[in-house]
């Protein structure tokens, strides 16, 4: 896309609303290819990867404008590769970021310039594929990574939060019953009731660019093996084509959901999951 | 005994209860963010259909030991179907985004391309567009078959009026079109590329088409007529290049020079085997890509504008750089030239301007013009073409639906001669452009949306 931003709405915003703020500019040191995006709010901050320079980048959560981050984490001793995904726990002050070759780096939330990671995850038994999706459960301490061994043969690898080197998952949901087909982008987690939003690519001929029998699936995070999705919203056969993130307003029991295809940002009343 | 106690830092809420490890007096946290609310109620508008709860899958961390029994109920229960759920709200902009702009000097025609709608748009060169209203197209290409999406960059052929459009993400192909081509058709060729392919340009003379590559900081040209999977004929890559995120491009074929805009950030690579064997562009011929980084490489470095040799290859030194505070760049994204005057013409597009700079400049030297202002109507300017035929400049602000034209001779905060516009006036714009991750930033009540 032409022009990177993070733009910011109102809660109730919709069709052509302007941003009530746009971050953008050379001096917000934001790239592209931002396939991740935390809110804190416990610390009232947020974090982007910056994946062509390598970076993790934080900013105050009210940013506008061309704003410099707060904090850049970047350097040799990161590892980090071209960070694309990234999750923050703000409850044990930690960033998680999978690579692209198969590992998840820790970083302390709080860690700039040229931090090592204080855990890796990786290893053959982690079944890490690598530039996969991730969300982190800091209260019932868990880790959910994308795993990305091809197309219809997606899996969700459920973590200890804690789990380093090469730790096998807990659990593993996918297979032919999960209609997993394959991550449209990062996933939800809504720790108090353990349910994990996975927004879901179709099948089909134009499956590149958008497919009716995309969905937004809802799983249990006690769920194991090739298990079905709890709910189903927003398809198959339904308004999304392309969905890609999910996001959680809490308070007032919707999801948000961004399509690419519809080039939108949706928000879905969806009191049943809260 | 439940109880929820405000956090110091603001409006969340951590329940504690009697339990276990890891907090203090054996509590245990459930949620680290706002709860929903107590009646259950919605204020967000019209109410959808809402299937009453399933019963006995709301579990509390303390509950773990159900877990077995949940999951053996779930899995024997159907999928719970919200499929044909309408949303609340959805923000959309119900216009086009024009990214991308070239001139049918031959048949009097502008194409623009557009991110919003994901169309190419044809109009008379010289639309008149009626006040408070849109321009009106002769042509639109656009619909699944054309594989058209974020098209970035735009090239006419002069000799037949082919459309040849790059798109910069989410399919790696560059689409050719027939001038004549309308609605949703299929491209007339296509070409595979490598991933975040934005400019072009095109030697006639040579039949070598170039694009450049943000992802992997290269360019790649190839024959002009490749299709398919068709290899590039050379590749310029490497630590030497100066190339950081590059997007624009300019041909002097006078000169034998090759202009090329840089965002600024980049990363260092090495060839090595890839993970379980995945290259993402598929073909040994494409430049080193990103499951070839250098880990921890990675810079964040100011604009520029580089300059080689046509004919570089390699890890290729620029010829020269313009580069510092004094140039104003801020995102410098398309680029055009006029060889007779030895000028090149930027869209600045974090610096809503049109900067002009003596071709032959090099390091930190100011614009010899710049156009901004709100007169001007430059807002987020991502492409540029000049028309060397009429003697015209156009510009696409991706920031408030139009393409502006301009006198190359333009300074300052000047009206646009005229404009084409794909809304009415003062239309908000939200400038979506494949939103992929969102957050809810639940202190404010405000959705975060990165491009």
């Amino acid at each position: 896309m032409a022009h990177p931003q993070i733009a910011v709405f109102a809660r109730l915003a919709k069709n052509g609303a302007k941003p009530v703020r746009k971050v953008e500019g050379q001096g917000s040191l934001l790239g592209r290819t931002m396939h991740g995006i935390a809110y804190d709010p416990i610390h009232d901050e947020f974090t982007v990867p910056q994946q062509f320079g390598q970076a993790i980048l934080t900013y105050r959560g009210g940013a506008d404008g061309e704003e410099p981050p707060i904090r850049v984490l970047q350097g040799p001793h990161s590892q980090l590769d071209a960070p694309e995904h990234l999750d923050v726990d703000p409850v044990h002050n930690e960033i998680f970021v999978p690579t692209r070759d198969g590992a998840v780096l820790v970083f302390p939330r709080d860690g700039r310039g040229d931090v090592a990671p204080i855990r890796v995850l990786r290893g053959p038994a982690t079944m890490l594929g690598g530039d996969a999706p991730i969300a982190v459960d800091p209260v019932n301490n868990l880790l959910l990574v994308g795993g990305t061994a091809g197309r219809g043969e997606t899996r969700l690898l459920i973590f200890d939060r804690t789990d380093s080197g090469n730790a096998k998952p807990k659990a593993v949901i996918g297979g032919p019953q999960s209609r997993l087909y394959a991550f449209g982008g990062p996933f939800a987690v809504y720790p108090a009731k353990g349910e994990i939003l996975v927004s879901v690519r179709g099948p089909g001929p134009y499956a590149e660019l958008s497919s009716d029998e995309a969905y937004v699936g809802v799983w249990s995070i006690h769920d194991n093996g090739d298990v079905p999705p709890k709910w189903t919203i927003g398809g198959p056969h339904g308004i999304l084509r392309m969905p890609r993130g999910i996001a959680l307003d809490v308070k007032n029991k919707n999801m948000l959901v961004s399509d690419k295809r519809l080039n939108a940002v949706l928000t879905f009343h969806f009191p049943e999951i809260f | 005994m439940n109880r929820r106690v405000a956090i110091p830092a603001g409006l969340c809420l951590i329940l504690w209860l009697g339990l276990t490890t890891n907090f203090p007096r054996g509590a245990r946290l459930i949620s680290y963010d706002a709860f929903p609310s107590e009646n259950g109620a919605s204020d967000d508008g019209e109410a959808c259909e809402r299937p009453a709860p399933p019963s006995g899958l709301s579990l509390l961390a303390s509950e773990l030991p159900l877990r077995n029994i949940l999951l053996q109920a779930r899995l024997a229960a159907q999928t719970q179907d919200a499929s044909q759920r309408k949303p609340e709200r959805m923000i959309r902009d119900p216009y086009a985004a024009y990214s991308a702009v070239a001139v049918d000097p031959a048949h009097d025609e502008v194409v623009l391309t557009d991110e919003n709608l994901f169309n190419i748009w044809v109009y008379d060169r010289g639309v008149k567009t009626s006040p408070g209203k849109s321009s009106e197209a002769k042509r639109i290409i656009g619909g699944l078959n054309t594989k058209i999406e974020f098209q970035c960059g735009l090239y006419i052929d002069p000799g037949n009026g082919d459309i040849y459009a790059v798109n910069n993400d989410t399919i790696d192909t560059l689409v050719v079109f027939s001038r004549k081509a309308v609605g949703d058709v299929a491209p007339d060729r296509e070409l595979h590329t490598p991933h975040g392919t934005f400019g072009i340009a095109v030697d006639e003379e040579k039949q070598e088409l170039f694009l450049t590559v943000q992802h992997d900081n290269a360019i790649v040209v190839y024959n002009k007529s490749a299709k398919g999977t068709e290899a590039p004929l050379r590749v310029v890559q490497g630590d030497d290049t100066g190339l950081a995120d590059p997007h624009g491009m300019a041909l002097d074929t006078t000169r034998n020079l090759l202009y090329v805009t840089n965002h600024g950030s980049s990363h260092q690579v090495r060839a090595k085997e890839s993970a379980g064997g995945r290259r993402r562009g598929g073909s040994p011929s494409f430049p080193l890509d990103r499951d070839d980084a250098v880990p921890g490489s990675g810079k964040i470095g100011p604009p520029s504008i580089t300059v080689y040799a046509k004919d570089a290859r390699g890890n290729a030194r620029p010829l020269r750089t313009i580069q510092g505070p004094k140039t104003q760049m801020n995102w410098p994204t398309g680029i055009t030239l006029d060889e007779d005057h030895n000028q090149i013409y930027v869209a600045n597009d974090g610096g809503n301007s049109v900067l002009v700079f003596d071709a032959s400049a090099q390091g930190d030297v100011e614009p010899i013009r710049i156009v901004k202002g709100p007169a001007s109507l430059i807002s987020n300017p991502t492409g540029i073409f000049l028309d060397k035929k009429n003697n015209e400049l156009w510009v696409t602000n991706f920031g408030n639906h139009t393409s502006a034209v301009y006198s190359p001779e333009a300074n300052g905060d000047v009206a646009p001669l005229r404009v084409v516009r794909s809304a009415p006036p003062n239309q908000p714009v939200p400038g979506l452009g494949n939103p992929h991750p969102l957050a809810y930033d639940s202190r404010r009540e405000q959705v975060l949306v990165p491009n």
